[in-house]
């Protein structure tokens, strides 16, 4: 199937869960089951032939966006969030199949890696200013 | 040895959660993502927050295939290693979206290899 379609949908249910939890403040277990529900229904209603597989990517992303604001602080951090789930889950359709928990791994990973891709940006951004303020230091003395 | 009446509370939530959603998908032939859907808007709705998390992610058991889990008694007894994992890992991880699953994965996954072990 298209990456890409599996990226779009896992990025909308994503941030659809995340918005219904924090802005609609609905709490993160009836945010991602609703979500969960509704594609259980509706995907394979209106796409039979690829709805079997979008269904399981919203719920998995779904199951991401029950991030919490303060490690998801923003709409953004949720997209990227959800893309990575959607290119996990892309990479990773044969393991472990059939297991319950795997769609929730997924989530969890995708989450760490943002986080670790944010941290890790934050860190270099104060390493260049430390650099550039012992230079300025220097070319003073 | 004193026992602690909210633990006991969450290893017959998880384990009920567990049971019910095998039956959902399975028996009734729901699928395990509607079933697991379904579990966790009424565990929401009927629920307190913490609850309601641990009927949730209990429930990411129940969507195991048949292959992982043949059989209800091996539901019931994912459930209860679902809820052993969630009394330890409570503050682990918390706020990161996917810990439920990652639980449920282990619970699932202890319960394949001794029931393969078992025969």
């Amino acid at each position: 199937m298209d990456i890409l379609l599996i990226i779009l949908t896992a990025i909308a249910a994503g941030v659809t869960t995340y918005f219904i939890a924090n802005n609609l403040k609905k709490g993160a277990v009836l945010a991602s089951a609703s979500v969960t529900l509704a594609s259980g229904i509706i995907f394979p209603y209106f796409f039979p032939t690829t709805g079997s597989t979008l269904m399981v990517v919203a719920a998995c992303a779904s199951y991401g966006g029950m991030v919490s604001r303060k490690n998801a602080p923003t709409i953004l951090d949720m997209v990227m969030i959800s893309a990575i789930i959607g290119l996990l889950f892309s990479i990773t359709a044969t393991s472990y199949a059939g297991v319950g928990g795997r769609l929730g791994t997924i989530a969890a990973i995708s989450c760490f890696a943002w986080l670790g891709v944010k941290n890790s940006a934050k860190a270099a951004s104060r390493a260049r200013k430390s650099d550039f303020l012992s230079k300025s230091v220097g070319i003073w003395q | 040895m004193t026992v602690d009446k909210r633990k006991l509370e969450i290893l017959a939530l998880a384990t009920g959660s567990t049971a019910l959603t095998w039956i959902l998908n399975h028996h009734l032939g729901l699928g395990p993502i509607v079933a697991n859907g379904l579990i966790g808007v009424l565990a929401a709705f009927l629920m307190p927050g913490a609850l309601a998390g641990v009927a949730y992610t209990s429930s990411f058991v129940g969507m195991s295939s048949l292959a992982v889990l043949p059989s209800l008694m091996l539901a019931l007894m994912g459930g209860l290693f679902a809820g052993l994992v969630i009394i330890t890992t409570t503050e682990i991880y918390a706020g990161i979206g996917g810990k439920g699953g990652t639980t449920a994965a282990a619970a699932a996954l202890v319960t394949r290899a001794i029931s393969g072990f078992l025969g």
